[in-house]
């Protein structure tokens, strides 16, 4: 029952742009950009969620993350004239060896020092790549960034790209199961729940806050490398903390710490601006003022209304 | 070398300004242990009452600098009523976040009825010139440090010997106790939030007519004050103060020699520096304000 389930749930999620086709046909191309968007917001959610969710370290780094991966790829595929499949590598690569670097002292912090030394991290992030003009073009941005071609295989319409995204983010939700359930997943929420605690049963805590902070920043680098390659430039703006904010809105309003939780959240603040249709500033308004209510009202987000929505309809279960 | 006293004379006006910053987020930390990430927009907004008070409406400068202390102190105590008292007792990773998103909040709704045009506000003493012996500067650079000066000797007085700062003092070091004994923690940490936002808002006063006022000076503000804040020694008023003035300095030089571009990394290359030699900050110790 559930392998027929999530098989037809996936042929539904890969036939998606026919089906957009038939059934939206004038706007097929505005829904199926939607879709990507929706998609690699998912995957960079996720990967920020592993981090805050799963093992509690509260980092504002990720745009960096995100931006060095976006600018070591598009930078090898316009300058050094790298094909993709060398290029996202290289991205994912060099976000992870940056988040190893910056891990070491910045874990030295604990709770807010940590936020607000990542948070510094990423604000010198974003003023280097402002103004390292010859180097990453500056505010004159890198544009012209090629689409991926990987042998035959070439990646340049809205559907392909859908597919790529849609491959992107099972390949991150997935790692995320991986990484989040069995062993390490339970090393993960020792550390998050109780340091102490989990030192004590010879968890290492900086070990793990470590792998997961790095793994994070290095799927957010591959997030970033595939980013640019659909959008084809990539500006500093790219890179500011807006984009902390907008992840912390997505993983808080699905749910802190579930797979489920942070693809709807991801969803619903994807869908969010095209339905308020709204300039901006507005926008940033409203994202901010919802994040304020969400973490003082429903901490656990749409996740946990879902659990206690499916909870009604059952009999009451044995006390957990 | 009157350079180089220029460099130091604009360090100094800028660790004044982190430094009021950085007093405001030690007395929350102190008193109520949270860290405001709006602190930062408490300035920014500070320096729009006082553009609108000196510039809009056109009162005179100490009555202008006044109004904005007076407007942000009653922001400040409206922000821990409805705002910090909802997650006083919550985790930290709930009050990281409320803060922050109060800050992006403010922050767009800055541009939205400011504009992102800076505001000039230039006054008298902006405009005239100081010269001592071949060192130019403007007076409100000298009035920016007296008056920095004055107000934390004021505080300093105000923290030992006034009622509400004993309480203060008092809750920084044990709060249960404090309740215990009859203290009104609540409405101690509620003048915590007016004095420090009022500091913030004397900052601006102080400072706005120096540089301009723009709508997303919040967040890299809260950052040096933060930074200035763990480099002296969490929570301790006095240490937050002099890293506040070290990193000031440290970002006019290398603002002056190194290069402009990269001026705003200073502070965070500083914090890192010394974290990474004492953990616990230049001047840590245990509590108190």
């Amino acid at each position: 029952m559930r392998a027929v389930r999530w098989g037809l749930g996936s042929s539904v999620l890969v036939a998606v742009p026919w089906i957009v086709a038939a059934a939206l046909p004038g706007q097929q191309r505005y829904v199926l950009h939607v879709l990507i968007f929706t998609a690699l917001y998912g995957a960079l959610a996720l990967s920020y969620d592993l981090v805050v969710g799963h093992v509690g370290s509260l980092s504002l780094a990720h745009p960096a993350f995100f931006g060095l991966g976006a600018y070591t790829a598009a930078l090898l595929a316009t300058e050094g004239r790298w094909p993709f499949a060398a290029a996202l590598p290289a991205g994912i690569a060099v976000a992870a060896a940056v988040a190893l670097a910056v891990g070491v002292p910045m874990f030295r912090l604990t709770e807010h020092s940590f936020a607000m030394g990542t948070l510094g991290f990423a604000i010198v992030t974003q003023v280097v790549a402002t103004n390292w003009v010859d180097f990453t073009h500056g505010p004159l941005c890198v544009t012209g960034i090629p689409k991926p071609q990987m042998g035959a295989l070439r990646i340049a319409t809205l559907p392909a790209f859908y597919w790529m995204g849609l491959a992107a983010l099972a390949l991150v939700a997935l790692l995320y199961r991986g990484l989040t359930t069995f062993r390490l997943g339970r090393a993960f929420h020792a550390v998050r729940d109780n340091e102490t605690l989990a030192a004590a049963a010879a968890i290492d805590p900086l070990r793990y806050r470590m792998l997961a902070f790095v793994i994070g920043g290095a799927v957010a680098g591959g997030v970033g490398a595939l980013y640019v390659s659909y959008v084809g430039v990539l500006c500093p703006g790219e890179l500011t903390v807006g984009l902390s904010v907008n992840l912390l809105v997505m993983i808080f309003l699905g749910g802190v710490g579930s797979l489920r939780g942070v693809l709807v959240g991801a969803a619903a603040f994807t869908a969010l601006p095209e339905i308020l249709r709204m300039a901006p500033t507005w926008r940033m308004v409203i994202y901010g003022l919802l994040l304020l209510v969400i973490v003082i009202r429903v901490p656990d987000g749409l996740e946990g209304l879902i659990r206690r929505g499916s909870a009604l309809g059952r009999r009451p279960s044995r006390a957990r | 070398m009157s350079d180089l006293v220029e460099q130091l004379v604009h360090g100094l006006t800028l660790g004044s300004l982190y430094a009021m910053v950085a007093t405001g987020l030690a007395l929350m930390f102190g008193v109520v242990r949270l860290i405001n990430f709006a602190h930062g927009e408490f300035y920014m907004l500070g320096g729009y009452a006082f553009w609108y008070a000196y510039a809009e409406l056109g009162l005179p400068y100490p009555v202008a600098g006044l109004v904005a202390v007076a407007a942000m102190a009653v922001f400040g105590l409206a922000y821990e009523r409805g705002v910090i008292r909802a997650i006083l007792t919550r985790t930290w990773h709930v009050q990281l976040i409320a803060t922050l998103a109060t800050s992006i909040t403010l922050t767009n709704l800055a541009i939205l009825v400011f504009g992102t045009q800076p505001k000039e506000v230039p006054t008298r003493l902006s405009a005239a010139i100081l010269d001592v012996g071949g060192v130019r500067m403007a007076w409100q650079r000298l009035l920016v440090l007296v008056a920095a000066v004055a107000i934390f000797a004021g505080l300093e007085w105000f923290v030992a010997h006034a009622k509400l700062g004993k309480a203060m003092r008092a809750m920084s070091q044990n709060r249960e106790a404090c309740a215990v004994v009859g203290v009104d923690v609540q409405q101690v940490a509620l003048a915590t939030f007016g004095i420090s936002a009022g500091l913030a808002g004397a900052a601006a006063a102080l400072v706005s007519p120096l540089f301009n006022i723009f709508p997303d000076v919040g967040a890299l503000l809260t950052l040096k004050a933060f930074a200035a804040v763990i480099v002296g020694g969490f929570g301790y008023v006095r240490g937050a103060i002099a890293a506040a003035f070290l990193i000031g300095i440290a970002e006019s030089l290398a603002a002056g020699y190194v290069s402009y571009a990269y001026k705003d990394a200073i502070a965070f290359v500083v914090m890192v520096a010394v974290l990474l030699v004492r953990p616990q900050g230049l001047f840590g110790r245990r509590i108190g304000i």
